[in-house]
Parts: C-alpha cells; sequence; structure tokens
C-alpha cells in the first residue's frame, strides 16, 4: 500500500494503480470521454489530464493511463490543467459540434473558442476508440480505425458494410457521444448499417441473440451455447437443483 | 602499358541512391568494360549527392564529379598519366581540386558513424572485415555484459534519432530487467523530410548496423531483434538483407555466434509508411502487427516494449557508433564532442547553400561553420533567414543564433532541436509562415490522429495558417495558434504531437512580424503566399534573356530582345518561377491588391 495526494487530500492506493480510478474512488471526479471500467485504458482523449508532481518536477498525465507512484502530488483541476483541458474540449466541440455531451462539458468547462473550424453540425464522434476497443475486445475486430492524422475515421472495411459484425451492439453501448446508431426491435437488431435477424429464447420465445453471436459464441467456445435467456438460464439451474436434491434426498 | 596501370588501380564508384539515380550504375558498368584490369567498386553514398555520380580513383586519391558513363573511356586511359581535369571539382575560386579531403564539402568532416561508406563495397563482407569490422563484436563476445555497457556509458553516445538519452543508460535498465525473452530493435523509419543520415547507412555500411545491433543483444542479454526499415528505402532494405545472409554465413549472427554458443536471430521488418512509426512504441505496436499509434509511456520500452517484454530500441546511426566504441574504447569516443553530447553527428544539410549533401561533424560546432564553411553559405549570394533543424518537429533558428553550438541540448534550450539531423537552409525568399504550414500540413497527414491535441490541434492550426497564407488572418490568430500550441506541447499522448507545434511556435518566436504582417497588412514580406503576392519585370535591370519567359509555368511572361519583358496579369498563378530563374534580379515581389485569378 503507498499513498498520494490528490488535491491536497491524501489517498491510499496500490503502487501501479491507475491515477483515475484512485481519484474517483476518493470521490474526486475527473472528466473524460475513452476512459472505460469495461475496457482497457486507451488515453487517446486526454480530456482526463491531470498535473503529477513527483521529486519536485511538474508535468501533465493523463489519469486514465498513468500508473500511482508513491508520494506522487496530484492536482486535477490547476490552473494549468483548466486552461489545457479546455482547450481540449474547445477541438473536441470544432470535431463533433452535434454531441449533447459535449456540449455539457464544452459549458461547464467554460471551453469555446468561436475562431476555430466548425466540422457540420450534425457530427457527434470523437474519436475516442472506445467502440473499435470493444470490438477488438470481444474477438470480432469487425470495425478499425481507418487511415491516420486528421484523415483518421472509425470505419467497416472499404467503407461498407461490415462482414465480421455480429451485431452485439458493444460499440454502441460504449460510445460516449451516442455516434452509433443501433435499432433493436422484437425480431431485429440493425448496427453499421446491417440488420440482424434475432434468435429466440427457448424457453420464453424472448429475443435473445443475434444469429451472427449465436455463430460466433459456437466458434469460440467450440459447442453451440443454450439458446435461453438469462432468466430461463437461471430457472433451468434451480430445476436441476432441485431434482439432485429430491434425488439425494 | 596502360594495363599496367589499372591493375594497381580501383575506381571506387558511388552508388547511393542519389547517384544510382543519376546514372551511377552504367557509370560503373562502363568504367568495368573501359578499364576491365582495374578493381571497378560499388560503394555506398559519398554525401554529396548533388555532384554524383562521383568516383575516385585508389591510391591516386582522386576524386572525380558529375561523372557520366561516357566519361569511362578517358578515365581509363588517364590511370597513371594525371587526372581527368574537367572531371575534378572546382572550389569557390574555381581551383581544381584533386583529393577528396581537400575538398571543401569533406575537409571540415570527421567521420566515424559513416567511416566505412563510400570505400567499402556494402555488399563485400571481407570489405567490412577488411576495414576492422567485426572486431568489436569479437571483442563484446569476449566481455562481461556490464563490462560493454561500461564502454558505452564512458563514450557518452546518446542516441541519435532526436531524443538523445543516454545509450548507456537504456542498456542498463533493459539488461537489470528479469524478465525473458529481451527484444533489440533497429530504428530505421527514418521519415523527415529532407533526411537521409541513416538510409545512408544502412545502404552503404550495413555491416556497422548489424554488429551495433548484436553487441546491443550481448550487453542486455537478447536473441532476437528487428531492422524496421521504411518501405521506401529499397536499396537499404536490399543490402541489410544481403549483409544479414552474409553475417550469418560467416557466424557473427546465428545460432552460435563464432563458436561461443551465444545465439543471436535478427529480421528486417518493412515499415508501411507511416512517419509516426519512427515513434518507438508505435514502431514496435507495428512490429508486433498492430495499428501504428503510440502508447503511454509512463512504463518504458526497456521494461515493456515488444510483446510486453524487455526492447532496446537504437537509432540507425547510434548502432554505427557501437563498435567503434567496443573497438577503441569509450574514453576514446568521449574525446569527441561536447561536455554534455559525444561524439560526432552525420546532418543532412539541404535547401539553399552553395554545396548541400551528408555531413558528418564533431558536437558542438557551430550552426555558421556548417552552413558557411562546409556548406559554402547561401546560393546566389542571397541572404541567410532561417536554418530549420530536427524535421518536421523541429524548429526554426534565426540568424542572431547561428554562433550557437549544435548538440543536444543547446537548441532544445532555443525551442528548435538538433533531432535526427535534418538540416533544411532558408533564404530571404522563403515565407515563415508558408514553412511553418508545410509542416503543419505534413504533420496533420502524418500524425496517427489517436490522441486530441495532436490531431485536432494539427488540423486547426493549418486551418488557421492557410487563412494566414491565403490573406484571411484574423487579429489574435498569433496568440491563438501559441495557447493551441502551449496545450498540445504538453498533453500530446507522445513525442510526436509533444514536438508538433514546434515549427508554428519557433517561427512565431522568432519572425512574430512576419506574421503581423500577413495579418494587418496581408501582405507577404517574402514574397511567397501567392494569394498575397504579385511579381513585376524591371526593365531597366532586365536583360532580356528569357530565363522567366521559359521558366513561366502558365506562359503569361511576354517579350523578346526587342520589346519589354512583361508579366500579364491574367492567368499569372504567382508561383515566383520568374523571380528564382532571373540571374540580374529584375523580377521582384510586390503586395497583391487585387484577387488572385
Amino acid at each position: 500500500m503507498i499513498s498520494i495526494t490528490v488535491n491536497g487530500r491524501v489517498c491510499a492506493c496500490e503502487e501501479g494503480e491507475y491515477l483515475l480510478d484512485v481519484a474517483e474512488r476518493n470521490g474526486m471526479l475527473i472528466p473524460h470521454l475513452c476512459y472505460h471500467r469495461g475496457l482497457l485504458p486507451i488515453g487517446a482523449c486526454r480530456v482526463c489530464i491531470v498535473e503529477v508532481i513527483e521529486r519536485g518536477r511538474s508535468k501533465v498525465v493523463a489519469s486514465c493511463v498513468y500508473p500511482v507512484r508513491d508520494g506522487i502530488e496530484v492536482h486535477t483541476a490547476s490552473p494549468r490543467i483548466r486552461e489545457q483541458r479546455s482547450v481540449i474540449i474547445a477541438l473536441l466541440l470544432s470535431l463533433a459540434p452535434g454531441s449533447t455531451e459535449i456540449k455539457r462539458l464544452a459549458l461547464q468547462l467554460g471551453a469555446d473558442i468561436p475562431r476555430l473550424v466548425k466540422a457540420p453540425e450534425s457530427d457527434t464522434c470523437v474519436l475516442c476508440g472506445r467502440c473499435t476497443a470493444a470490438c477488438e475486445a470481444l474477438g470480432t475486430g469487425a470495425i478499425a480505425k481507418v487511415g491516420r492524422g486528421v484523415t483518421k475515421k472509425i470505419a467497416a472495411p472499404f467503407d461498407g458494410m461490415p462482414p465480421d459484425c455480429i451485431g452485439c451492439g458493444s460499440c454502441a453501448h460504449v460510445c460516449p457521444t451516442g455516434t452509433i446508431a443501433y435499432e433493436h426491435t422484437d425480431e431485429s437488431v440493425s448496427v453499421w448499417g446491417r440488420e440482424f435477424e434475432l434468435m429466440r429464447c427457448t424457453g420464453c420465445n424472448a429475443p435473445l441473440m443475434t444469429r451472427e453471436q449465436h455463430d460466433f459464441l459456437t466458434r469460440k467456445g467450440g459447442e453451440s451455447p443454450e439458446l435461453l435467456c438469462e432468466r430461463c438460464g437461471k430457472q433451468g439451474v434451480a430445476r436441476k437443483l432441485k431434482t439432485r436434491e429430491r434425488y439425494l434426498g | 602499358m596502360m594495363s599496367d596501370n589499372a591493375t594497381s588501380r580501383t575506381l571506387l564508384v558511388c552508388c547511393g541512391t542519389g547517384c544510382l539515380a543519376n546514372k551511377a550504375a552504367a557509370v560503373a558498368d562502363a568504367l568495368d568494360a573501359a578499364c576491365p584490369e582495374a578493381s571497378v567498386k560499388r560503394t555506398g553514398c559519398n554525401g554529396f549527392c548533388e555532384n554524383g555520380p562521383i568516383v575516385k580513383v585508389q591510391p591516386d586519391d582522386i576524386s572525380y564529379y558529375r561523372v557520366k558513363p561516357e566519361h569511362a573511356e578517358k578515365i581509363a586511359a588517364s590511370l597513371g598519366h594525371g587526372p581527368v581535369m574537367s572531371l575534378l571539382f572546382r572550389d569557390a575560386d574555381k581551383k581544381l581540386v584533386l583529393r577528396q579531403a581537400d575538398n571543401p564539402f569533406y575537409a571540415p568532416q570527421h567521420k566515424v558513424a559513416l567511416r566505412n561508406i563510400g570505400t567499402i563495397d556494402p555488399l563485400a563482407i571481407d570489405d567490412y572485415l577488411d576495414a576492422g569490422g567485426y572486431r568489436a563484436l569479437e571483442r563484446a563476445l569476449a566481455m562481461e555484459p556490464d563490462e560493454i555497457i561500461a564502454e558505452v556509458t564512458a563514450s557518452g553516445l546518446r542516441g541519435r534519432g532526436g531524443a538523445g538519452f543516454p545509450t548507456g543508460v537504456k542498456w542498463a535498465s533493459a539488461r537489470a530487467e528479469e524478465v525473458f525473452p529481451k527484444y533489440v530493435c533497429c530504428n530505421g523509419d527514418e521519415g523527415d523530410p529532407g533526411a537521409f543520415m541513416d538510409r545512408s547507412i544502412l545502404e552503404g555500411d550495413p555491416h556497422s548496423v548489424i554488429e551495433g545491433l548484436a553487441i546491443t543483444a550481448l550487453a542486455i542479454g537478447a536473441e532476437q531483434g528487428f531492422l524496421y526499415i521504411r518501405d521506401e528505402y529499397g536499396l537499404a532494405c536490399a543490402n541489410v538483407a544481403a549483409a544479414l545472409g552474409a553475417a550469418e554465413a560467416r557466424g557473427y549472427i546465428g545460432t552460435n555466434i563464432r563458436g561461443s554458443g551465444r545465439r543471436l536471430r535478427l529480421e528486417i521488418v518493412r515499415g508501411g509508411g507511416a512517419f509516426v512509426c519512427g515513434e518507438s512504441t508505435a514502431l514496435m505496436a507495428s512490429i508486433e502487427g498492430r495499428l501504428g499509434e503510440p502508447r503511454a509511456k509512463y512504463v518504458r520500452s526497456v521494461q515493456r516494449g515488444l510483446w510486453d517484454k524487455p526492447t532496446v530500441l537504437n537509432n540507425v546511426e547510434t548502432l554505427a557508433n557501437i563498435p567503434v566504441i567496443i573497438a577503441q574504447g569509450g574514453v576514446r569516443f568521449a574525446e569527441i564532442g561536447t561536455e554534455g553530447s559525444k561524439g560526432t553527428k552525420v546532418f543532412s544539410l539541404v535547401g539553399k547553400v552553395e554545396r548541400t549533401g551528408l555531413v558528418e561533424v564533431p558536437m558542438g560546432v557551430t550552426l555558421r561553420h556548417l552552413i558557411f564553411d562546409i556548406g559554402g553559405g547561401i546560393r546566389r549570394g542571397r541572404r541567410f533567414k532561417a536554418v530549420q533543424t530536427g524535421g518536421p518537429s523541429g524548429g526554426c533558428i534565426p540568424e542572431g543564433l547561428l554562433d550557437l553550438p549544435v548538440d543536444f541540448d543547446t537548441l532544445t534550450e532555443k525551442g528548435a532541436m538538433m533531432g535526427s539531423g535534418g538540416m533544411i537552409v532558408m533564404d530571404e525568399h522563403d515565407c515563415m509562415v508558408e514553412v511553418a504550414r508545410y509542416y503543419v500540413k505534413f504533420l496533420s497527414d502524418e500524425s496517427c490522429g489517436k490522441c486530441t491535441p495532436c490531431r485536432e490541434g494539427l488540423r486547426q492550426m493549418l486551418a488557421i495558417l492557410t487563412d494566414l497564407c491565403e490573406g484571411r488572418g484574423q487579429q489574435g490568430d498569433i496568440e491563438l495558434l501559441e495557447r493551441l500550441g502551449a496545450t498540445m506541447k504538453e498533453s500530446s499522448l507522445c513525442a510526436l504531437g509533444q514536438s508538433a507545434p514546434n515549427p508554428v511556435l519557433s517561427t512565431i518566436a522568432h519572425f512574430r512580424d512576419e506574421y503581423a504582417a500577413h495579418i494587418e497588412e496581408g501582405r507577404c514580406p517574402a514574397g511567397v503566399c501567392p494569394a498575397l503576392t504579385t511579381f513585376v519585370i524591371d526593365s531597366e535591370a532586365c536583360t532580356s534573356c528569357g530565363a522567366c519567359k521559359k521558366a513561366c509555368p502558365v506562359d503569361v511572361i511576354s517579350g523578346d530582345k526587342d520589346t519589354p519583358y512583361e508579366i500579364a496579369r491574367d492567368g499569372c498563378i504567382a508561383c515566383g518561377s520568374c523571380r528564382e530563374s532571373c540571374r540580374f534580379d529584375a523580377v521582384s515581389a510586390h503586395q497583391r491588391k487585387e484577387a488572385l485569378a
């Protein structure tokens, strides 16, 4: 166990924990976009920058990927950080003027630089990379960051519909700005321009997962998973246990 | 009689990329045919590319420049009878120069990293061995890893790729890691516009890099290594591949290095052409087959690099210095250079200087020495304006700072950097706002685009600088550029983003007036930005030579020896070709009042 100070408060933590986690656990919220608890840290949006003073030297770091070391002094909203964070938000606002989340952050931090060139009013993607990280983590890699520099974008191969997409919707789920359209009906889901038929629970007939998702799980797991919803699955286990009890009794 | 003279002679034909483009291969073939008794050797780059192809006659020590295949007979006939005068170099006083060592371009140079280039055939391992090659590796095999590292530390060698991190410290950290396997890596992804130091070494002396990498591996305990070479460097890839084969055949790398029981497998990885993949973590991601994006470096590569294992990544030029350090001892190497920057540095000196090319000088020489003594000063007697050092991430240094010693620390203090050694000289006909715009455009294409400050900062900087160059600048633009730059510098993810605003910030720092003229007066003082500039021919100064008319790409210049030359307003794109072509300074730039057609 080591200790660090965040905004003057002493916080106990483990060596190597990420700074953002430590700060949030101690009730100090640091604004962020690309960081997501369910994903490996990306460190791309730089909204979560903080000032770290270590051995008398001060530096700006991204708290979501910064492993803490004993005795460091952290300031999450020093004038230097407030200035740089507001420039970053202003830059994001010009990239994604249509995003309510970015507008909210901009308003909150007083970040707007009217001279910046604005993208079309409807644009909302901030290129944080959560969607591709989620897609990669799930093993499908159906979408990716394409190109580099200012032309970088999130896309499916050849700008078409992603052939490897299984319609799981993880990308849309983690997107901080709601950019990825994900429609869901009783029969089907549609995402990335593709429509996926839903398979149903063999217990209660509720819509369960896409056929592609089922195939993917079969491929990964080596055997076909039971088509049961969470509730029916639990009931099944409970029934089995009950029978077993009776048998034992 | 002629054959007696020929047999004893070696003709070294420079076959670097620059000379090859000027038919050096045909020159070598022609010499082969013309003097079958002499030994014709195809060498790497001599560095004085603009005067290539270069042919050196040994042992007479005669250097010929701009040699064409048709000169072969003349050279053959001259062997043993004195030089071919018409192919010798003429210095500024029109004096003929016989020996390379007396050539003003070469005389002040001190070659360490480039020691063999231009004298050995890169494809002949025996040439390298004859020059003392692989003796350092043999020596290292008999040393303890800590002794090797101690020599490198004593040498004071710092990474030549730009950051200047002490090589010995890097090796010691990697050695201290108790994780296996470990990897060694050579960074040959040189991508700065106008820089070709590493290419020249990889092409001209690949064994020196392989030997350096093998010694690195011994020092840190690695058994596998990679040479990451950018794909555009076709000749470098080919020569390194050939050298790897030869080195393995002789047992300098492979499963049992010179019978020591040590092993090292080296392979080439060809970069896909992304500038950002020269950044260490992006380079490693690329080797692993992932997207070439940098990661946060709070945990360093010597701890967790390739496949999360300890990895030492050194630049080509750094590695080329290693055999010298091990062979002669670190202390001797440290005798060259300055207090904080030891050894020599290779620069590619290009731009508006009389003599351009690759030069290697001791650390600590002044910019003035480089540009005016070696480079011969500014072309056509124009005024020096600035020198851009360190590639796109570097900065522009004005005349007032020309007496600064060139080393790792001094230029950084002035907002520029020595970087990997690119050096572009600019004169009074270069617009500093346009220069900044050029580099920002390059970086906005070549940034990986992962983090917000770098990608979006560059996007906005480019838009503002384009506005400035096209007469749409606004009050407050300079301050906004500075504000964006300050944030990019501190909050970007990797060194590319952190240094990306340097071209803008350094030109603002030293040439603020020029920015102000663009914004406040809509004037480009250098007469470069087409939207703000128009050109006029002064009939008094004009000699009716017609050079401008020939140079005009849109044919809007009229005139002949009876009618005065004139530039028609309609259709002129204000490219400035007329001004550049005029030898009599009769074409001048003026502020454009009307809109560009």
